[in-house]
């Protein structure tokens, strides 16, 4: 069972979900690249100019860790990116989870995204302005802290941590993408779960998957925003459950 | 002062406590002022009404994320919506878990940043521009190098193939030089054997064979003189002029007009020759000119019709000489051309080197004068004139 995360944040966006399933499954979580703690010196623009590099690693993760039959869960846009890899490689995927997944963010005459393109626009010029606070802390990472609250104020930022320059290209190949082509290709098993009052993947969006992938479930989390994974993770980890 | 309400109302940031569920449960009056709201209408929402669609992102995807995850955020720059419809920017920090229990909170700071936000705007720009003109400085090194290697290479060219055409010019020159002299030498023995022969020659048809052989001759000698000339021309030498002050010149035209009617029977040649006083001239050279003048005019001009040839010597010391022919006309664009070297005239008729005109306009030009052409209504005239000699004339 491998975890996905999506745009903004890094493996860690599972630690409250992913656990829930390593006594019947073999968990991996893993950074993309350009995010958290992975090799910098891999990010390649040219490459990474497209999703389809995204789904292609972890075609490469599963090829090296032997994977059959495996689930993908993604999380925001690596929903796409698990979707893409199981059709890549089906027999090493039979299954997807979609959290919040969302085909394309941009506004399409009858179809809705949920942004126009000047909100797009204005979202990558903002993230050269957050760039400041952004500015990567080398401190190492800290799990499990929730007991010791004093020890967090003291340490720098080390969540969610993304170089700002990746954060913009990943951005801009993020809600600049569309895939809504690719959806009736995935032969995999999809579940796919929703929550309320997401700006970033709206209920219409969800229904709008669910319905264009064959034999896809959708599923309406008792949850708002777009990150349940962190904000509701019992939810998930039952929902997921009853999927697997 | 009212502490802690005054303090938390009226402080000069904005406050607001998020519950658990991530929900504003209190604003400040600060704040409200701000954004222009009621602080009532804000509770039991969310912060992302707060925000644009861009801080919503970042909210969404990161903000509240890292709050969950280490329980805090700090410095985050956003843009706040205000009831006026103008943006406020401001600097965002929080401290709380979110989730957990329902007594859980979490605080959130909101500093105004209009001038740190510019500021930041401004370096980034400069960085920027920075970058930019690095970018700019390379690209142009690069380009001036690249043109400083084609410069060079271009010179090193041109001065290989400078040296490259001295050197077959000079072979050129030395070839067509000793060409003309070995051309020369068997045709003065055809033209003396002629000579001998010419008292033992009686019958009516051997003496036209001889007079047709001697014209022959001259026209071979005529083309061979033009190359010779042409070749010492081109080697910086120029046309050199052995003037004669006292002989007649009439004769020598005379003589050069007899060997073209030898050369060309059944053409007829009138002439008009008014020269009173000795023309201070190398008369070799004109006969030259004159020869190649009418030459032009028997390979051009209309067969059916004479050729006239005109010679005066005026008053003020001017000469003046003049072929004309009648015949298909001169076109604009050969008319342009017509004193150039290798230029020739219609191929039928023309079985010249294309060097005849040229040598004759570089013989008008030595003597000081000028050699010119008309063609028109059928008629075609080329006019030499040249003015009195004066001891202070360059010659050739």
């Amino acid at each position: 069972m491998i975890f996905a995360h999506g745009y903004g944040c890094d493996q860690q966006m599972w630690r409250l979900v992913a656990p829930a399933f390593e006594d019947r499954f073999n968990v991996v979580t893993f950074d993309h690249v350009g995010a958290g703690g992975s090799d910098l010196s891999f990010y390649n623009r040219q490459r990474y100019s497209s999703i389809d590099a995204y789904a292609d690693d972890i075609v490469d993760i599963g090829r090296e860790l032997d994977f059959n039959d495996a689930i993908i869960v993604g999380h925001s846009v690596s929903a796409m990116i698990g979707a893409l890899a199981s059709i890549k490689a089906p027999e090493m995927f039979s299954s997807v989870v979609m959290v919040g997944p969302s085909p394309r963010y941009i506004n399409d005459g009858s179809y809705i995204g949920g942004f126009e393109r000047e909100d797009i626009d204005e979202l990558l010029a903002s993230l050269a302005e957050n760039h400041i606070a952004w500015s990567n802390a080398m401190a190492p990472t800290i799990m499990g802290n929730s007991d010791r609250p004093e020890l967090a104020s003291e340490l720098a930022d080390s969540f969610c941590r993304m170089d700002p320059e990746i954060a913009r290209t990943f951005a801009r190949v993020t809600f600049t993408s569309d895939n809504r082509a690719d959806l009736p290709k995935v032969t995999a098993q999809v579940l796919v779960l929703q929550c309320r009052d997401d700006i970033i993947a709206s209920e219409n969006v969800g229904r709008y998957v669910a319905d264009a992938i064959p034999h896809a479930q959708f599923v309406m989390l008792d949850a708002t925003g777009h990150c349940p994974n962190l904000s509701a993770p019992q939810a998930v980890i039952s929902a997921i459950k009853g999927f697997v | 002062m009212d502490y802690p309400d005054d303090l938390f109302e009226r402080a000069p940031c904005g406050y607001v406590v998020l519950n658990s569920q991530g929900m504003m449960a209190r604003v400040n009056q600060t704040l409200a002022e701000w954004i222009g709201q009621e602080k009532e209408e804000l509770l039991g929402k969310r912060m992302t009404v707060l925000l644009t669609v861009a801080g919503n992102v970042f909210y969404e995807t990161n903000f509240e994320p890292t709050l969950r995850l280490q329980g805090f955020c700090e410095e985050i720059a956003f843009d706040l919506k205000t009831k006026s419809g103008k943006r406020l920017p401001v600097t965002v920090s929080a401290r709380g878990r979110l989730g957990g229990d329902e007594t859980g909170v979490t605080l959130v700071t909101v500093f105004r940043s209009v001038k740190r936000r510019q500021l930041e705007r401004d370096l980034l720009q400069a960085r920027q521009a920075a970058e930019n003109a690095k970018e700019a400085l390379a690209n142009t090194n690069a380009s001036l190098r690249t043109n400083i290697r084609r410069a060079v290479g271009k010179k090193r060219e041109a001065q290989r193939v400078l040296l490259a055409e001295q050197e077959t010019g000079e072979l050129r020159e030395q070839f067509v030089a000793v060409l003309g002299h070995d051309l020369r030498n068997p045709l003065a023995s055809i033209s003396a054997a002629g000579r001998v022969l010419a008292p033992e020659v009686t019958s009516e048809r051997g003496k036209r064979v001889l007079q047709l052989m001697a014209g022959s001759v001259s026209r071979m000698s005529g083309l061979i003189d033009n190359v010779l000339d042409f070749a010492r021309g081109r080697l910086g030498g120029g046309i050199h002029l052995m003037r004669d002050p006292t002989s007649p010149i009439a004769p020598v035209i005379e003589q050069v007009i007899e060997e073209l009617r030898s050369s060309a029977p059944g053409r007829d040649i009138l002439s008009t020759l008014l020269i009173p006083h000795p023309v201070n001239a190398d008369h070799a050279r004109l006969g030259q000119l004159v020869s190649n003048l009418l030459g032009n005019a028997i390979s051009h001009g209309d067969a059916k019709h004479p050729i006239f040839i005109d010679a005066r010597l005026a008053d003020d010391g001017t000469f003046t000489l003049s072929v004309t022919n009648k015949g298909k006309e001169i076109s604009p664009d050969r008319m342009e051309r017509l004193f150039e070297p290798f230029v020739r005239g219609d191929t039928q008729n023309d079985k010249g080197l294309g060097l005849g005109l040229h040598i004759a306009s570089q013989i008008a030009k030595a003597h000081g004068g000028t050699l010119s052409a008309t063609s028109q209504n059928g008629e075609t005239r080329f006019t030499f004139i040249m003015p009195p000699f004066s001891s202070d004339d360059n010659d050739g």
